[in-house]
């Protein structure tokens, strides 16, 4: 009778580790009420850069990766966090992708997980508001519109459509 | 028996669980920890997601009732996902094939286990509904039919990293069970990678955690 004992105390710990790495990996997440769903620009923040559309779409399996369109009814801005915000600062590309079938804090986590992986990427927030995954690059990153598709069906999810740049921003040119 | 030490270190605090209600395949390199209990037994499955469409993994059931446990390969397939900018579906096939073994003093040997199954749900930020079945074969120890819908409510959106709250009532359906239909009202409660549930079965007064865990 000991065992199980012995076992349930070898899975909790394991799940505080866990916790306690994932927290020190993505200490953003924690902070996620601070953020502000911006739909203007702030102008103290740093220029992003031009579109930069690298257009390298991979072969893809049986799920199309491609964004259903390049432009979508949604035009929400990028979600601005504290992470997001100095990524911005730190002239990194601004991409706002919307995504379909994001109703819940895993589809968040699939999101997070999937993306934060990614050397291009320097910050990430899922909003659950504006169904939107919303990103900064690091500066000088590329990562095309069909690689965030393809990511996005890795954490089993869509893409409907991506804006970048300027327009990720909430402006109109 | 290694398979099954396996999978009792996994089953751990095996007095709670969660039901496949809550995405059964993760994203891809995944793993989850999943614990269930019901009325009559308590389960415990870690899977990993190799793809978005399907995992596998080792889970473990002990039969309270009927005094043997179930150790088993059990995968589950994404047959379907249906996409909107509000809502997401999904159908999932479900199995698992094993070994029950006789426990607590039962004298019953070692038995081929299989069961296999369906899952459905649909979910809003707000809204929730969900089936679910199972048939097992577990040999000398039994057979059974169970089915179980599920739907329920979130009184607020939460958004990414909130805590969130679902209000729910689960009807569970097992017609060889003296009992054959049961009453769950619930609440679940997730944030993050961690999903709780707590609720009682207002027929059978038994309580109900269920817990999974994500990484």
């Amino acid at each position: 009778m000991h065992l199980p004992i012995l076992m349930s105390f070898l899975v909790n710990v394991a799940a505080i580790f866990s916790v306690t790495a994932n927290a020190q990996e993505h200490p953003d997440h924690n902070h996620h009420a601070e953020h502000q769903h911006t739909m203007g620009v702030d102008p103290t923040q740093a220029q992003p850069a031009e579109q930069n559309h690298d257009n390298d779409d991979e072969s893809l399996d049986t799920h199309s990766a491609a964004p259903a369109s390049k432009t979508t009814a949604n035009t929400a801005a990028l979600t601005r966090t504290e992470d997001i915000d100095t990524a911005l600062s730190a002239g990194g590309e601004p991409i706002v992708a919307d995504v379909l079938g994001v109703v819940c804090d895993f589809c968040a986590l699939a999101m997070n997980k999937i993306f934060s992986k990614r050397g291009e990427v320097a910050a990430i927030y899922v909003d659950l508001d504006t169904k939107t995954l919303n990103l900064v690059l690091i500066p000088g990153a590329t990562l095309s519109d069909g690689r965030i598709a393809e990511l996005a069906i890795q954490a089993g999810y869509r893409v409907a459509g991506i804006r970048r740049g300027t327009e990720a921003l909430g402006r109109t040119s | 028996m290694r398979l099954a030490l396996v999978v009792a270190l996994v089953t751990a605090t095996s007095i709670s669980s969660l039901k496949a209600w809550s995405r059964p395949v993760s994203y891809a390199g995944g793993w989850t920890i999943i614990e269930e209990s019901d009325r009559q037994a308590s389960s415990a499955l870690i899977h990993y997601t190799p793809s978005p469409n399907w995992s596998a993994g080792i889970r473990t059931e002990v039969n309270r009732d009927a005094d043997y446990a179930i150790y088993s390969i059990h995968p589950t397939f994404l047959a379907k996902r249906w996409f909107g900018a509000d809502y997401q579906g999904n159908f999932y096939i479900h199995g698992g094939a094993g070994v029950a073994t006789g426990i607590n003093d039962n004298p019953l040997g070692d038995e081929l286990a299989t069961y296999g199954g369906v899952m459905a749900d649909w979910e809003t930020r707000t809204l929730f509904i969900g089936y679910r079945n199972r048939y097992l074969n577990s040999g000398h120890f039994g057979d059974q039919f169970m089915q179980a819908v599920r739907a329920g409510f979130a009184p607020y959106k939460g958004d990414s990293g909130d805590l969130h709250t679902w209000l729910m009532l689960e009807i569970d359906h097992r017609p060889k069970d003296g009992e054959p239909m049961t009453a769950t009202p619930l609440i679940r409660l997730f944030k993050g990678p961690l999903l709780l549930e707590a609720g009682y079965n207002l027929t059978v007064n038994q309580p109900l955690f269920n817990f999974t865990y994500r990484f």
